[in-house]
C-alpha cells in the first residue's frame, strides 16, 4: 500500500502523460489511415487499429510488470541481458530474410526484432560499465571496452542489414560525449612519441565526438552544395567545396574579430589558433570529400545522391520520399481534416508504409502545420524532459541510461520526421509510440518504463 | 574541462533541430504550395464526363441524327497477370496471337515518347497501370459475344461510348460528320481532349457548340493503382454532364430522301426552300452517300479514302460551293431590273434578232411574259442594254460603267455575288462582275455594253451557286424579299435571331408580269418546261441551259409553287444533262408534288427520271 502510494508520488507524471498523449495521437492516426468501412470499430482486431490496441495493452501490461520488479536487477543483470540479446542477434542472422533483411525472430506475424531489444540491453550494460569508470583516469582498455560494447551490436545489426537501427546506435556517442569520455589515452600514445612533447590532454581527444559529427556534417553539406543549383550563400554563385571554404573563411574572420574585440586577453591567442585550425581542418575535409566523391563511379554517386536527396526520381528510388513530402506539404495550415488524407491513406496507398515508418505523413496531411507543430513540440518536450530527468539522477548509471533513452527518442524523431520533410535519408525507423507495429511499441515501452522506474527509485541510492 | 556544461550543448543542439524542423514544416505546408500541387497531381483526378451530342430532328419531328451506344474493350496491362491466356483471348476476339502483340505495340507507339530534357532520357508515355482501348467501337452485338467470357481474361473490361447514328441514309452533305480533334483544336479550346470528336462539316460543324452540351466534372481521389477510391470532398465540386437540347431543322427528311433518289446516277443538286421562312427543305448534292459511312474510326478509315477519291466527288458540297453560270434563269432578274428602272414596260416587245445573239425558234416576244416564256436571248440583249447604257454620260464607256454600278447594286440586293448569311459553312459567293472587274480585265473606259453583253443572258462571267439560284426562286415566290436561307428551325427553347429578312430593290408590282411568264414556261404549250406541269398545282418556273465548255450543257430549272401563297421554291441543276426542260424541270415538279401533296400523279415521269443515268460522260 505504502509502496504503491510512493510510486504515484514518485512517478514523473509529465513524462508519463507525454507518452500516453503520443500513444493516443498515434492510435487516432492509425485509425484514420487504415480505416475500413466494413469494420468501423476501433476494436476490430482484424484491422490494424484493432491490433495496435492489443499492442498498447500488452505494452501497458509490460510497463506494470517492469514497475513490480526492483530496479536493482537492471544493473545487476546488465551483462547477462546484454549477452542474451547479442546471441539473439547472432541467431537472427540464420533466419530466412523478410523484405531483404534477416531481422525477424519467430514465426509468421508473431515475430520480434532482437535489434529493438539490443538497444535496451546495450544501454544498460554501457551505463553499468561507464558508471564504474573514473573519468579522470581513463586508460586505453577502458575506452576500447566501452566502444566494444557498442560495436558488437552495431556490426551484428549491419550484417542483417538494418541501416536504420545502425544509425540509431550512433546516439550512444552523444551519451559518451555527455559523460566526458575522452579519446586522449589513445591519442596521447601517438602524440607523446614526438620528442619533447608530453601532453596530459589533447584538444582532439577531448572533443573527439563533436569533431566527428562536424566532420560528417561538413561532408554532407559539401555534397549537398556540390549540386550546381544550390549556392552555399544565397545569391552568391559559389558552389561545392569552394563555396564552403569561402563561407568558412568568412565565419573564421568574423569569429576572429569577435575574439580579438571581446575575448579575454589571456585566452585570445589560443582562441585565434583554434579558429585557424578549425578553418584549415574544415576546408581540408570539404575539399577531400568533394574530390573523393568526384572519383567515385557513377552508380555509386547516384546512390549517394539519392540517399542525400540530391536527386529527384519520383517514380523510382525516390518514390516514397517524393510522395511523403507531397502528402506533408499538402496539409496546409490546418490540414485536410480527420480521415481526409487523400495522398497518404492506406486506401489510396500513394505513400507506402504510411501506417508505420511514414505515419507522420497522414498526421501532417490531416492536421496541417498546426498539428505538425503540436507533434514536434510534444516530442521536444518529451526529449528535453528526459534530459531533465537524467540530470536529476543521483546515480551515474541512471543518468547514462536516461541519456541513452533521450537520445534514442531524438534519433527516431529526427530521422523519421526528417525523411518526411527531406531533411533525412529514407531509412526505415518508426516514430516512437506513434507508428503501427508491435516490436517498436514494446521495446520503447520497456525502455521508458525502466526509466520511469529508475527515476521513481532515484532517492534509494542515498540509502 | 567542465563536462557538466555539455548537457547544455546537447539540449541546445536538440532544440535547434526542433526549431529547424518547425520552420521547414511551416515552409512546406504553409508557404510553398509546390508540394501541395504535386499531391493534387498524385492523388486526385479530374474526370470529365462528356454528354452525348444533341439529337437533331427534321421539320416534322422525325429524328434524323441520334446516338448509338458502342463499346470499347479496354485493357490495363498491369492487371493481366502472369498467366494470361493469350491464345484463348485471341480465339475469343477472332485474332491471332501475333495480331494481339501487334495491337499492344501499336497502343504503346500511339502514346508517344516523353523526352526528359534534364537527364536526356526518353520514356514512353504508355503506363501499364492505365486503361487503354484495345478494341474500339464494338457494337452491342459484338460486345455481347465477348462480354460473358471476359472474366477469364483479367485486365480487360468493357466501356460504353456513344457515337452518331443516322436513321436515314440521307442528307450526309447537310449534316456533316465528326472526326477526332487535331492538336490545334485541343490547344485552342479547353473543351477538347485528344481523341474527342468534333463536327467536321455541315450542321455538326456549324452548331458544334450548340450540339456538344455541357461537360460534367467529377473529382475523385485516386489510388496508386489508379482506381477511384472515393469522391473528392464528397463530391461538392462535381457537376453533372448535360446533353444539349435537341436541334430542329427546317429540313424535310422524306423530301430529302426522295430528292436523293431522283438524283441517283446523276451529278448535280436540288435546293428547296420554304419561301416565307427561308428554311431549307431539301439540299441534295448528287452523288450522295450514307452519313453512317463516316461514323467511327473504323468506318472513316474504310470509306473516307473511297469517297475522297471518287471521281464524281460525292464529298464536294455542290449546292453551296459549285459555281455555275446561271444561264437563262438570270433573265428573270434582268426583266425585274429593267422594269424597276423603267427602261421597259410589261408590254414592251423586242424583235428576236438572232444576229445579235443566238436563239431558238419561237414566236415573237411581244411582252415581258412572252420573253420569259420563250427565253428569248435577243430580247434580253435589248433590255439589259437599256439598263446599262442609260445615256446619262456622253461617253458610252463612262455610261456603261455607271450603268454597271447600278446593276451591281441590284444584284447585291438579290444576294448575288456575295456569301449568303446562313448556317452552312464554306459558302461561295459566286461572281457578279462589276466595273472594277472589267476595268482590270479591259482597262478603264475601254469597255461598254457590247463588250460585256453575255451577262444579259447569264453566261460569261456571271456565276452563282445553286443556293443562290434557289434563293432567286424564293425572291420570285415572295415577290421581292427573302429570308437568309438556313437549316435550323429551333435550338432548344431559344428563338433563332441570326437570320434576317432581306428586301430587294424591286417593287412588288413589277413581279407579276415576270411571274406570269414563269407560269407560262410551265403551263403553256410554247413554254420551255412543260415537263414540269402538275395537275392541279400552278407551278411557275424558268429553265436554264448552262453552257459547259467541258462537255454536255448543264440542265437548270428553278420554280416555285403554288403561284399564289407559294409553299416551296426550288432549284435543280443536273450536270451534263443538256436542255433545262429535259431533266431539271421534271425533277423539280416531282419534288414540288411530293412536298405539297405527298403524291406522284405521273409515275411515268418518275420512272423516266429514276432510270436515267447521266453520269456517263
Amino acid at each position: 500500500m505504502r509502496k504503491s502510494k510512493s510510486l504515484i508520488n514518485n512517478l514523473d507524471w509529465p513524462l508519463f502523460l507525454g507518452f500516453i498523449t503520443l500513444i493516443v495521437f498515434g492510435l487516432i492516426t492509425i485509425y484514420s489511415v487504415a480505416f475500413n468501412e466494413d469494420h468501423p470499430s476501433l476494436f476490430s482486431f482484424s484491422e490494424k487499429y484493432g491490433k495496435q490496441v492489443i499492442w498498447i495493452c500488452i505494452a501497458l501490461f509490460l510497463g506494470v510488470m517492469v514497475f513490480l520488479i526492483d530496479s536493482d536487477i537492471y544493473k545487476k543483470f546488465a551483462l547477462p541481458i546484454y549477452l542474451t540479446t547479442m546471441s539473439l542477434l547472432v541467431v537472427v542472422l540464420f533466419m530466412p530474410p523478410i523484405n531483404g533483411a534477416r531481422a525477424w525472430l519467430g514465426i509468421g506475424s508473431m515475430g520480434i526484432q532482437p535489434a529493438e531489444f539490443a538497444k535496451i540491453s546495450t544501454a544498460l550494460l554501457l551505463s553499468k560499465y561507464i558508471s564504474a569508470l573514473n573519468m579522470k583516469q581513463l586508460n586505453s582498455t577502458n575506452i576500447f571496452l566501452a566502444l566494444l560494447i557498442l560495436l558488437i551490436p552495431m556490426v551484428l545489426i549491419l550484417l542483417q542489414p538494418d541501416a536504420g537501427t545502425f544509425v540509431v546506435f550512433t546516439a550512444f556517442f552523444f551519451v559518451l560525449y555527455r559523460e566526458g569520455l575522452t579519446f586522449d589515452p589513445f591519442l596521447l600514445n601517438f602524440v607523446n612519441l614526438i620528442p619533447k612533447v608530453r601532453f596530459k590532454q589533447t584538444w582532439l581527444g577531448t572533443h573527439f565526438i563533436p569533431i566527428l559529427f562536424v566532420f560528417v556534417f561538413l561532408s554532407i553539406i559539401t555534397l549537398l552544395f556540390g549540386e550546381k543549383n544550390i549556392p552555399v550563400i544565397p545569391g552568391v554563385k559559389l558552389y561545392g567545396s569552394f563555396g564552403i571554404i569561402t563561407s568558412l573563411f568568412l565565419l573564421a574572420g568574423i569569429s576572429s574579430f569577435f575574439v580579438q574585440r571581446f575575448g579575454l586577453k589571456r585566452a585570445r591567442s589560443k582562441a585565434q589558433l583554434i579558429i585557424i585550425l578549425c578553418f584549415i581542418l574544415g576546408s581540408g575535409v570539404s575539399l577531400i570529400v568533394e574530390k573523393s566523391f568526384g572519383s567515385l563511379a557513377q552508380h555509386q554517386k547516384d546512390r549517394i545522391e539519392l540517399f542525400l536527396g540530391l536527386k529527384e526520381d519520383p517514380n523510382g528510388k525516390d518514390y516514397n520520399r517524393y510522395r511523403a513530402m507531397a502528402a506533408v506539404g499538402s496539409g496546409g495550415l490546418v490540414g485536410k481534416g480527420y480521415k481526409n488524407a487523400s495522398v497518404s491513406s492506406v486506401r489510396t496507398n500513394h505513400v507506402p508504409e504510411s501506417e508505420t515508418d511514414f505515419i507522420f505523413c497522414p498526421f501532417a496531411e490531416e492536421w496541417g502545420f498546426l498539428g505538425s507543430l503540436l507533434l514536434v513540440s510534444l516530442y521536444m518536450f518529451i526529449i528535453v524532459r528526459i534530459f531533465i530527468v537524467a540530470e536529476r539522477q543521483r546515480s551515474q548509471f541512471n543518468r547514462i541510461y536516461a541519456y541513452s533513452v533521450g537520445m534514442f527518442f531524438f534519433y527516431h524523431f529526427a530521422v523519421n520526421i526528417g525523411m518526411n520533410i527531406g531533411f533525412a535519408p529514407v531509412i526505415g525507423i518508426p516514430l516512437p509510440f506513434f507508428s503501427y507495429g508491435g516490436s517498436s511499441m514494446l521495446s520503447f515501452s520497456i525502455m521508458v518504463f525502466i526509466l520511469l522506474k529508475l527515476d521513481s527509485q532515484r532517492r534509494h541510492v542515498l540509502r | 574541462m567542465n563536462v557538466e556544461n555539455r548537457r547544455y550543448v546537447i539540449i541546445a543542439f536538440i532544440i535547434t533541430v526542433g526549431v529547424m524542423y518547425t520552420f521547414r514544416l511551416f515552409y512546406m505546408q504553409v508557404i510553398d504550395d509546390s508540394w501541395s500541387n504535386r499531391a493534387h497531381k498524385i492523388s486526385e483526378k479530374r474526370r470529365e464526363i462528356t454528354p452525348p451530342r444533341a439529337v437533331i430532328y427534321d421539320r416534322n419531328q422525325t429524328k434524323i441524327v441520334a446516338n448509338k451506344t458502342y463499346f470499347n474493350l479496354m485493357v490495363i496491362e498491369d492487371k493481366m497477370g502472369e498467366n494470361f491466356d493469350t491464345l484463348g483471348f485471341a480465339k475469343l476476339i477472332g485474332w491471332t496471337t501475333e495480331e494481339i502483340h501487334d495491337r499492344f505495340a501499336e497502343i504503346v507507339k500511339g502514346e508517344g515518347i516523353y523526352h526528359n530534357k534534364h537527364n536526356n532520357t526518353r520514356v514512353s508515355n504508355y503506363q501499364k497501370i492505365r486503361p487503354y482501348p484495345f478494341l474500339k467501337e464494338l457494337t452491342k452485338e459484338e460486345m455481347a459475344r465477348i462480354a460473358p467470357r471476359l472474366d477469364a481474361y483479367p485486365g480487360f473490361f468493357e466501356e460504353e461510348t456513344s457515337m452518331r447514328y443516322y436513321p436515314y441514309p440521307n442528307a450526309a452533305n447537310i449534316l456533316g460528320y465528326l472526326s477526332e480533334v487535331n492538336a490545334k483544336e485541343v490547344k485552342s479550346d479547353v473543351f477538347y481532349k485528344p481523341s474527342y470528336n468534333i463536327g467536321r462539316a455541315g450542321i455538326e460543324h456549324y452548331y458544334e457548340k450548340e450540339l456538344r452540351g455541357l461537360k460534367g466534372v467529377h473529382y475523385v481521389v485516386r489510388s496508386a493503382l489508379n482506381n477511384d477510391v472515393k469522391k473528392y470532398e464528397n463530391g461538392i465540386y462535381d457537376t453533372v454532364a448535360q446533353q444539349a437540347p435537341p436541334i430542329q431543322l427546317g429540313l424535310d427528311i422524306d423530301l430529302q430522301a426522295y430528292g436523293e433518289r431522283l438524283m441517283q446516277n446523276k451529278k448535280g443538286c436540288i435546293v428547296a426552300i420554304e419561301p416565307k421562312s427561308g428554311e431549307i427543305l431539301t439540299m441534295v448534292s448528287a452523288p450522295s452517300f450514307d452519313p453512317n459511312l463516316l461514323v467511327g474510326r473504323k468506318n472513316v478509315s474504310k470509306y473516307y479514302p473511297k469517297l475522297i477519291n471518287d471521281e464524281n466527288k460525292p464529298l464536294f458540297p455542290r449546292p453551296t460551293q459549285a459555281e455555275y453560270p446561271p444561264g437563262s434563269i438570270f433573265k428573270l432578274v434582268q426583266s425585274l431590273v429593267g422594269l424597276q428602272e423603267g427602261v421597259i414596260k410589261p408590254n414592251t416587245g423586242f424583235p428576236c434578232n438572232k444576229s445579235l445573239v443566238g436563239c431558238h425558234n419561237h414566236p415573237a416576244p411581244n411582252s415581258i411574259a412572252r420573253a420569259v416564256q420563250y427565253s428569248c436571248n435577243p430580247y434580253f440583249y435589248y433590255a439589259v442594254k437599256k439598263v446599262i447604257q442609260q445615256g446619262k454620260e456622253q461617253s458610252k464607256f463612262k455610261d456603261a460603267a455607271l450603268g454597271l454600278d447600278l446593276w451591281e447594286r441590284y444584284m447585291q440586293s438579290f444576294g448575288f455575288g456575295k456569301k449568303l448569311n446562313s448556317d452552312l459553312t464554306g459558302l461561295r459567293s459566286g461572281i457578279i462582275p462589276n466595273t472594277k472587274f472589267y476595268n482590270k480585265w479591259y482597262g478603264k473606259n475601254r469597255w461598254a455594253f457590247s463588250t460585256i453583253r453575255s451577262i444579259a443572258i447569264g453566261q460569261g462571267e456571271v456565276k452563282m451557286t445553286p443556293l443562290h439560284m434557289a434563293n432567286l426562286a424564293v425572291i420570285m415566290a415572295n415577290r421581292g424579299w427573302y429570308y437568309d436561307p438556313h437549316f435550323a428551325k429551333k435550338i432548344g427553347a431559344e428563338p433563332l435571331l441570326a437570320f434576317q429578312k432581306n428586301t430587294t430593290m424591286i417593287d412588288k408590282k413589277h413581279f407579276e408580269p415576270v411571274i406570269s411568264g414563269m407560269w407560262r414556261v410551265v403551263n403553256e404549250d410554247a413554254g420551255t418546261a412543260r415537263r414540269a406541269q402538275i395537275e392541279g398545282i400552278d407551278v411557275c418556273g424558268k429553265t436554264g441551259t448552262v453552257q459547259n465548255p467541258h462537255g454536255e450543257d448543264h440542265s437548270v430549272f428553278i420554280a416555285f409553287a403554288p403561284k399564289e401563297n407559294p409553299q416551296i421554291a426550288i432549284a435543280v441543276i443536273v450536270e451534263n444533262a443538256g436542255f433545262g426542260g429535259t431533266w431539271a424541270a421534271p425533277i423539280a415538279s416531282l419534288m414540288i408534288e411530293k412536298y405539297l401533296q405527298n403524291t406522284c400523279s405521273s409515275p411515268e415521269k418518275e420512272s423516266r427520271v429514276l432510270k436515267a443515268n447521266l453520269m456517263g460522260q
